[in-house]
């Protein structure tokens, strides 16, 4: 039930290692080609990185079959070791974007919210909010001030659209 | 194709975090305009705005009794939304699980001197 709520806009998740440990595992390279991708098996390869304000990357996942997927982000906001914020796209080898290959709905836009907050030494919690859009500064600081009003954004309503949804 | 666009728009209208108040509301039970601007607080032009935007990609529908129009929700319409946040939580759900992994193995064999 849960995994199909309709506007599910947050992962969060508990690690056991400390805040700037895993605030590296998503801002450095050394890090990000051991593990962003979804399955084992898959191989993750940076091209080209540059984790900062403003800054962009490019990525291959290889999946297990041998299917390359290329992605390109775009880094909103980097600060160390709290908050990251990104636009992520489906592109070529390039870095052009591209529309998602077997899902042509698939808008072409993720917008990714990422707080990293610390339990304790070696316990980080990290919470991962996303959007299907392309934000303006303005929309940003709308998102971020409706967020801390109402939770994720998203409330009792969209748990009845949902009941409805399931029942269709 | 024209569903391909209108798909798309969906995106972008429900960006908009005050579209999505309404979509909560109007989720809930089927408002007129007056109503709606009493539960949000907002102007009513504001309301309007958001509404008409809805209605062209089809998310919020209209009917009018005498001299009231009822504004409902056309829940099928939300359904390219559902379906993409569901693939991106999977996704994003194993690609966190890899993480998890690879955290504690570095650690391990980092600081073995805990064990």
């Amino acid at each position: 039930m849960s995994t199909d709520k309709i506007i599910p806009s947050e992962i969060i998740r508990e690690f056991n290692a400390p805040r700037q440990l895993v605030f590296d595992a998503w801002t450095q390279v050394k890090h990000l080609n051991n593990w962003m991708f979804p399955m084992a098996g898959c191989k993750c390869e940076f091209v080209s990185a540059n984790i900062i304000d403003g800054g962009t990357s490019l990525h291959k996942v290889t999946m297990p079959n041998g299917h390359e997927m290329w992605l390109y982000t775009k880094y909103e906001k980097v600060v160390a070791p709290e908050k990251l914020v990104f636009l992520q796209y489906f592109s070529n080898k390039n870095g052009d974007i591209v529309p998602m290959p077997h899902i042509p709905n698939w808008p072409r836009d993720m917008f990714a919210t990422l707080l990293f907050e610390e339990l304790s030494d070696d316990k980080t919690k990290l919470t991962f909010l996303w959007e299907p859009r392309n934000p303006t500064p303005e929309e940003l600081q709308a998102f971020e001030s409706t967020r801390s009003e109402h939770g994720n954004g998203w409330g009792a309503g969209m748990e009845q659209l949902n009941s409805y949804l399931e029942s269709l | 194709m024209p569903r391909l666009k209108t798909t798309h728009d969906i995106f972008s209208a429900i960006g908009e975090p005050k579209r999505r108040v309404l979509i909560e509301q109007l989720a809930l039970k089927e408002m007129t305009v007056n109503e709606l601007v009493d539960i949000v607080k907002w102007s009513q032009p504001t309301v309007s705005k958001h509404l008409s935007v809805l209605k062209k990609v089809r998310i919020v529908s209209e009917r009018k009794e005498g001299r009231y129009r009822f504004y409902r929700i056309q829940p099928e319409e939300l359904r390219p939304i559902q379906e993409w946040m569901h693939q991106l939580e999977k996704y994003w759900g194993s690609t966190m699980d890899q993480l998890d992994n690879y955290l504690n193995l570095i650690q391990v064999k980092g600081t073995d001197s805990e064990h």
